[in-house]
This record gives structure tokens, C-alpha cells and sequence, in this order.
């Protein structure tokens, strides 16, 4: 059963003096996704609107955007669960490129050095293996979609601070350090503009949609941080 | 690479390489930062709050020690003062300092609690849980201030 | 990380397409010193590349019944193991019997395997269960294979970083509106940039169409015919990582025979149909059902596993108009076209085909090609150079 909905959309080009927000009623149905409804009006409405996405199923983080104020993953997110009228926005806190697509290079130039990819299950403690397997290979849950750094109060008000997702990552390289230099990360982190700065507002939590729940690791990576202090231990180096 | 004197052949290639406008939290480009609790959970309101109660708190610190220099000025300058903290309204500025004081106090504990990593899964168990001592004490002292004055 | 070659020509090359294809084809032009711009319409990966399941081949679904594709794979998963390392969760993958028909297919797979160099360990069911819990208790026999799995995104994502830290100038948000043709010699492209919405041209001396399902409204702007079919399949997803190796049906392909690993998601796929317009795929409900009863026949904790998300891909896949109805039987190798040769068109080269494991040498022998049309002389060293990691591509 199809009906309609009204989308506002956020609409930048460079060059222009500011950005606007433009009107296109939908045809939806039952099944239809954010990102249906987005690609619906690049085809039929104005293929000058630029989209951001890549794997259709939560797995490469490329199509988050804000709907009605939310973060939200498009291809995951159901138009029925959005209301009449649903305003859609790129994310907050990193530059926008264009219309709906933001600049991610100030995401990922908040991260440590190298951030590996893959982990051994071993490490994970929350991970079953099975009987006749020691350990296996798992990517780790971040998908680095910025849903977290877009929802954090704190990155609103600042661009020094390395922001929910690159710490969360911290926090998993002390958790797992296979070769990484478990030294330098625990430094970079250590700092007023990184794992101190967290208000625990627990946005990035709430946002974040895989798993990550990168505000208790926050809280974690600082515990792991005291830890050494408030025991008067010397740090190993 | 973000290299503008790569320009040539490209359309727009300097316009590109320029950073974008930054969006905050809330609807359209707005200025605001943590005070921006549209579209939020409620760690985020928790948050916010903290801060209003914590610069309330400050406001009242000075407030009251200027209060209590009435002292210096004798006693029918206190006594007046007495006079105008038994209104109503005054009484009921109280209740709200009460809240003030709950919750920065128990909202305080929670994040110190999480926020050092001894119980970071358990943040809402606790919000929920100052919640609940902080309403029957906020009813309780409400009903005593008000009651009594 | 190598230095890329000294600039070995005044010779510039325009790829159209920003898929692995494209990708790698950037990166290896670059490393042989030939000056690359990319342009595609949205973001890298966002056709057919970023959307399938993450299966790193091992080429045992195809050692049965078409071999070439087989050797290409097996190949391909091991050079692709070195060059990017720790992009692959290495955990193998194992074909699955469930019937007595599936069990006659046990005998082919082994020899097809062992004819293309794949490594195979047959395994006895309580093995087989020991490893995967979850796969269906009624399993006959299984086979482990070195099948793996990637980001579909962010393993190619490798081959743009590396390219562009070479010199490269990949442009995303950039679709190409025309082709410049003048007396059947292609020079360019008339681009529209989603990023300024403003229009221009990039000029070059060899342009390529690498845009997969796209590749015949792109190469028809040349005034010739590249014969793809577009061929979409369903891919569902599921909450719960119900496998840790990538399980296979052990049969000849079908529908909803394999499911992938994802994180904390278990990707069921696929299905097969052809259309004529690839960006008007549709997601079938009955194939979604269909991956959700073969699915089951492997786990059948896919019949109550949660929904993510269900969505098609189309394969660019090889073969001329009139010819097959599912796409099944067209043959899953790629081609390079040289319109020279095949249309007369100078200038214009189209490479096409080809799966998400085999990108590299796609982009090899394209590169041969191209660098043959320019008259360069440079050997092709993508084999053993090492990827920069993925977010280097965003690095300023």
C-alpha cells in the first residue's frame, strides 16, 4: 500500500551563500527505507542531490544522516518510523561536502596513527568460539560511520576533542594490543582533549549502530588510565 | 588529496578543497552547543542540567554569603532579612535549591562513578536509581520547607 | 610503502567509474608512472562493489563448472591475502551438504578443486559441527575451502588510498553527463560536480569506462555497444553472527546458498535476474523469502533471526543481448574492450565483467592495455606492493 510523505531535505552546494531546505513528497510504502526515499528523489526529482552510500545493509557506515534531529543510518532506517513530515540533515560536528554527504577526513584525522581492522576473538571476552576452534578472526564492530561524533554534546562545542569513536578504538587497542604501541595510545589518550574530556552524556551510545557502545568504553579507557596512578605504580616503559 | 594547486581539469576543484560549513546538533546550521537538547536522549538532558544546577549552585554560593554579611550589619538587618526568607516565594526558591543540590549531588555521583570506569555499564541503572532517592527526598524536604514555613 | 614510478609519460588517462574495478585500475596505471583522474558520481563503491556480501572467493563455487573463473579466484584470494593485510577475516569457509543430491556434487568439488590448485579438507559432520554449531544437525559432509571475509567497502578503499597518495586524483560527488567524441576519437568527458553543481570538462588522452552495470549508458556516449547484462541478486541480513567461516551449499550455484560473516551480522545471498536498467533493481519479496528457506537449509537459526536489511546488487555481467534469462550462465570473467579494435573508436577503452575477489588483475591486464595504447613500457607491480591502509584515503 503506497502513501506519501514529505521529506525536507538539506540542500548545500559550494559557492552557495548558505544552505537551504527543499520539499519533495514520496511515495512510500510499508518497506521503504530512508535511503529508498532519498535515491526516489535523485531519480525522479533532482539527480543534483548527492548521496552518500555504499553497502545497503549497516556494514560500511557511509549513509548516516540526522532525520528529524536523530541519528540514524538511512538504508537501515524505516520511513514509517519517522512521522508525517521528516526533515533529513548530514551529521554534525564534521564539514559538510554537499547536500547530505559530509567531508570525512576530519573524522578520521581524530584517531590514533593506525587503527587496525581485525581482531583476533581470543581478545574479545565477549566472544563464544566455538569447540573445535582456538580463536578466529573478527572485524571489530566500529563501522566508522560519525553517527557518535555527530551525536556527542561535547564535540559540539569543540573541535579539539578526539571525539567517542577514535577513543573507543583507544580503548580497544589496550584491550587487545597485538603489535600496536599500547604506550603511545595510552599517552594520547591521556590528555584534557581526549579521554577526559567526556561528559557522559552517553549520546554516542545511544547513537551508535553497531554495537560499539563506545561511552562505556570511554569510562573503561579511563579506568584503565587511573588505575596505575592512584596505586602510585610506576608506568612500565 | 586535499591540494588545490591540483586544479587543473576539474571543475571547481579550489571550491572542493575548501572546508565545508560545520552543522551542530538541533535543526539548520545553529550556533549552539551542549545547550541544544532537541532530538536527545536523556544523558544528554542529564548533562545539560548538571551544568545549569552546577552554575545555579555557584549563583546561590555567592548569594548566600552575601546573605549572611547581613550578619555584620546587626541584627534588625538580619531580622528583616528572616522577614522576606519565610515568604512563599522564597520557601519555594528553596524547594527548587533543593533540587539544585539533589540532583548535581546525585547525578554528580553517577557520572564520578562511571565516568572513572568503576561501573561504566551501569549508567543508567543509576541515573534511574537517583532518580528515585532524589524524588522521595526532594517530596519530603518540599513538603517539611513548605509545610513549615 | 613503495614509491610510485617517476611520472614515465606526458600521457593522462580519465577512468570513469569509481568501483574496485576503477579503483584498482587507478592504482596500477599510477604505479606505472601514467597520470590517473577518476571521476564517480557518488561515493567510491556505492554501484555494485560496496554492496556485496564480503566473500573473498576461494573459487571452489565456481571449480565445477567454470574453471577459468576458478583459477582467476584462487589466485587472486592469495595475492590479495598479502597485499592487504588485515583486511580479511581469514577464518576459511566450508561447503555444505544437506541432500543425497548434494552429496553427488562432493566428488566434482574435490576434483574440480584439486584441478585448480584450491586446497581442500573434507570434513566429517561432527567436525564440521564442532566448528559451526549452528549449521543444520541433518549436514551430510562438508569441505573446508580458503574462503574469507572482507569489507566490501573498505578493502578496495586500499586501492584508492594508495592511488591517490601516488598522485591520483580521485573525485567523488563528479558524474559524467557526455563523452567527447569528435570524428569517432573519445578526448574526455563533460562532467557535472554534485559537490559545486557546476558543469566542465576533463580532457585526456585514453578514457575508460569502468562503471560495471553502467557500462553500456557510458560506452553508448562513444557511439558503441559493450554487451553486459545487468544482472541483480537479493542479499539479505540478519541480526546475529550465526557463522564465523563463510558457509556454502554444496551444489551447483543457486539460490540463497551461501551465508557471510558481517560483524555482528549474517549476510544471506543471493538470487539472479536480468534487467535492462541498473539503477532500477527492486528487491524481489519472493527472492527475500527464498534466502530466507535456502538459508535455513545451511542455519536454521536464519528462519528466526532478526531482520537488518534486504537489497540488490547487480553484476555487470558478460554476454550479448538475447542470451540467457537469469544470468547464471554467462560467464562470470571479465574483458577489457579496446573500441579501436572492436568499434573503430579511438581513444576508449571499457573494462568489464569480473567479481569483487578478482579487481586486481582486472585492473592488470586493463593496464596492459592502455599502457600498450600509449606506447609505455612499464611492467605492472601491483602484485607485490602492499596497500596503504583504508583510512589513509581520507587523510588530507
Amino acid at each position: 500500500m503506497t502513501e506519501t510523505r514529505r521529506f525536507r531535505v538539506f540542500r548545500f552546494k559550494r559557492g552557495d551563500r548558505g544552505p537551504h531546505l527543499d520539499e519533495f513528497d514520496v511515495p512510500v510504502t510499508a518497506r521503504t527505507t530512508l535511503f529508498d526515499a532519498m535515491r526516489w528523489i535523485q531519480f525522479n526529482r533532482d539527480p543534483s542531490l548527492a548521496l552518500r552510500h555504499s553497502c545497503l545493509h549497516a556494514s560500511c557506515g557511509t549513509c548516516g544522516v540526522r532525520a528529524n534531529g536523530r541519528e540514524v543510518l538511512m538504508c537501515v532506517t524505516a520511513v514509517h518510523d519517522l512521522g508525517r513530515e521528516i526533515t533529513v540533515e548530514p551529521i554534525a560536528n564534521i564539514p559538510v561536502l554537499t547536500d547530505l554527504v559530509v567531508d570525512m577526513t576530519e573524522f578520521y584525522a581524530r584517531f590514533p596513527e593506525e587503527h587496525p581492522l581485525v581482531r583476533e576473538s581470543g581478545f574479545d571476552l565477549g566472544a563464544e568460539a566455538s569447540e573445535g576452534v582456538a580463536t578466529y578472526q573478527r572485524y571489530e564492530d566500529c563501522i566508522e560511520c560519525g553517527l557518535c561524533l555527530s551525536a556527542c554534546p561535547v564535540v559540539a562545542t569543540t573541535d579539539r576533542y578526539v571525539g567517542p569513536g577514535a577513543l573507543a578504538w583507544a580503548q580497544r587497542i589496550l584491550e587487545e594490543p597485538r603489535d600496536e604501541d599500547v604506550l603511545s595510545v595510552r599517552d594520547w589518550a591521556d590528555d584534557p582533549d581526549g579521554a577526559w574530556r567526556c561528559h557522559a552524556a552517553f549520546e554516542c551510545t545511544e547513537a551508535c549502530p553497531s554495537n560499539v557502545n563506545p561511552a562505556a568504553r570511554i569510562m573503561q579507557l579511563r579506568g584503565t588510565l587511573l588505575g596505575p596512578r592512584l596505586t602510585s605504580r610506576e608506568m612500565p616503559r | 588529496m586535499r591540494d588545490t594547486t591540483r586544479a587543473d581539469g576539474v571543475p571547481g576543484a579550489s571550491e572542493r578543497a575548501a572546508r565545508g560549513p560545520v552543522l551542530r546538533k538541533g535543526v539548520g546550521p545553529s550556533p549552539t552547543g551542549w545547550f541544544d537538547p532537541r532530538g536527545r536522549a536523556i544523558g544528554s538532558w542529564a548533562f545539560a542540567v548538571n551544568r545549569i544546577t552546577g552554575l545555579g549552585l555557584v549563583f546561590y554560593l555567592y548569594l548566600h554569603l552575601g546573605v549572611l554579611s547581613m550578619l555584620l550589619s546587626g541584627r534588625s538587618a538580619w531580622n528583616d532579612f528572616l522577614e522576606i526568607a519565610t515568604t512563599t516565594v522564597f520557601l519555594g526558591l528553596d524547594v527548587l535549591l533543593l533540587f539544585g543540590i539533589l540532583f548535581h549531588g546525585l547525578n554528580g555521583v553517577r557520572v564520578a562513578l562511571v565516568g572513572t570506569g568503576v561501573v561504566p555499564n551501569r549508567q543508567m541503572a543509576l541515573f534511574l536509581a537517583g532518580t528515585v532517592i532524589g524524588t522521595i527526598v526532594l517530596v519530603y524536604g518540599a513538603v517539611h520547607i513548605v509545610g513549615n514555613g | 610503502m613503495n614509491a610510485p614510478a617517476a611520472r614515465t609519460s606526458g600521457s593522462h588517462v580519465l577512468i570513469v567509474g569509481g568501483g574496485g574495478t576503477g579503483g584498482a585500475l587507478a592504482h596500477d596505471l599510477t604505479l606505472r608512472g601514467v597520470k590517473v583522474t577518476l571521476v564517480e558520481r557518488g561515493e567510491v563503491t556505492s554501484g555494485t562493489t560496496g554492496r556485496h556480501h564480503g566473500l573473498l572467493h576461494s573459487g571452489a563455487r565456481y571449480a565445477v563448472g567454470d574453471q577459468e573463473s576458478a583459477i582467476e579466484c584462487i589466485e587472486e584470494n592469495t595475492i590479495l591475502r598479502r597485499i592487504c593485510p588485515g583486511s580479511f577475516e581469514e577464518n576459511d569457509g566450508l561447503f555444505v551438504a544437506i541432500t543425497d543430491e548434494d552429496m553427488e556434487y562432493l566428488e566434482p568439488l574435490l576434483k574440480g578443486c584439486a584441478d585448480c590448485g584450491i586446497p581442500t579438507e573434507t570434513l566429517t559432520p561432527d567436525e564440521a559441527l564442532r566448528l559451526e554449531p549452528l549449521l543444520n544437525p541433518d549436514l551430510k559432509a562438508a569441505v573446508r575451502i580458503p574462503d574469507a571475509t572482507m569489507d566490501a567497502m573498505r578493502m578496495p578503499l586500499r586501492f584508492f588510498a594508495t592511488a591517490k597518495h601516488g598522485g591520483a586524483e580521485i573525485h567523488s560527488y563528479m558524474e559524467v553527463k557526455d563523452l567527447i567524441v569528435h570524428d569517432h576519437v573519445v578526448s574526455g568527458a563533460v562532467v557535472q560536480d554534485h559537490v559545486t553543481g557546476k558543469e566542465g570538462e576533463v580532457r585526456a588522452d585514453i578514457v575508460v569506462n569502468a562503471t560495471g552495470p553502467w557500462s553500456e549508458q557510458i560506452a553508448s556516449m562513444a557511439g558503441v555497444d559493450v554487451p553486459i547484462r545487468p544482472s541483480p541478486g537479493v542479499l539479505v541480513a540478519l541480526q546475529g553472527r550465526l557463522c564465523n567461516m563463510v558457509i556454502n551449499r554444496m551444489h551447483r550455484s543457486g539460490d540463497g546458498d551461501i551465508v557471510v560473516p558481517q560483524r555482528a551480522l549474517s549476510i544471506v545471498g543471493t538470487s539472479s535476474w536480468t534487467v535492462d536498467d541498473p539503477d532500477d533493481l527492486g528487491v524481489p519479496e519472493d527472492h527475500v523469502q527464498r534466502m530466507y528457506e535456502e538459508g535455513a537449509k545451511l542455519i536454521p537459526a536464519v528462519k528466526q533471526a532478526e531482520f537488518r536489511a534486504a537489497w540488490s546488487a547487480a553484476r555487470p555481467l558478460i554476454g550479448s543481448r538475447g542470451q540467457a534469462d537469469t544470468g547464471r550462465e554467462l560467464s562470470r570473467t571479465f574483458k577489457t574492450y579496446d573500441h579501436r579494435e572492436s568499434d573503430g573508436v579511438e581513444g576508449f577503452v571499457t573494462i568489464t565483467g569480473g567479481k569483487g575477489t578478482t579487481l586486481r588483475v582486472m585492473a592488470e591486464l586493463c593496464a596492459d592495455v592502455i599502457c600498450a595504447k600509449l606506447g609505455i613500457d612499464a611492467e605492472c607491480r601491483t602484485r607485490d606492493t602492499v596497500l596503504l591502509p583504508h583510512e589513509a584515503y581520507y587523510a588530507a
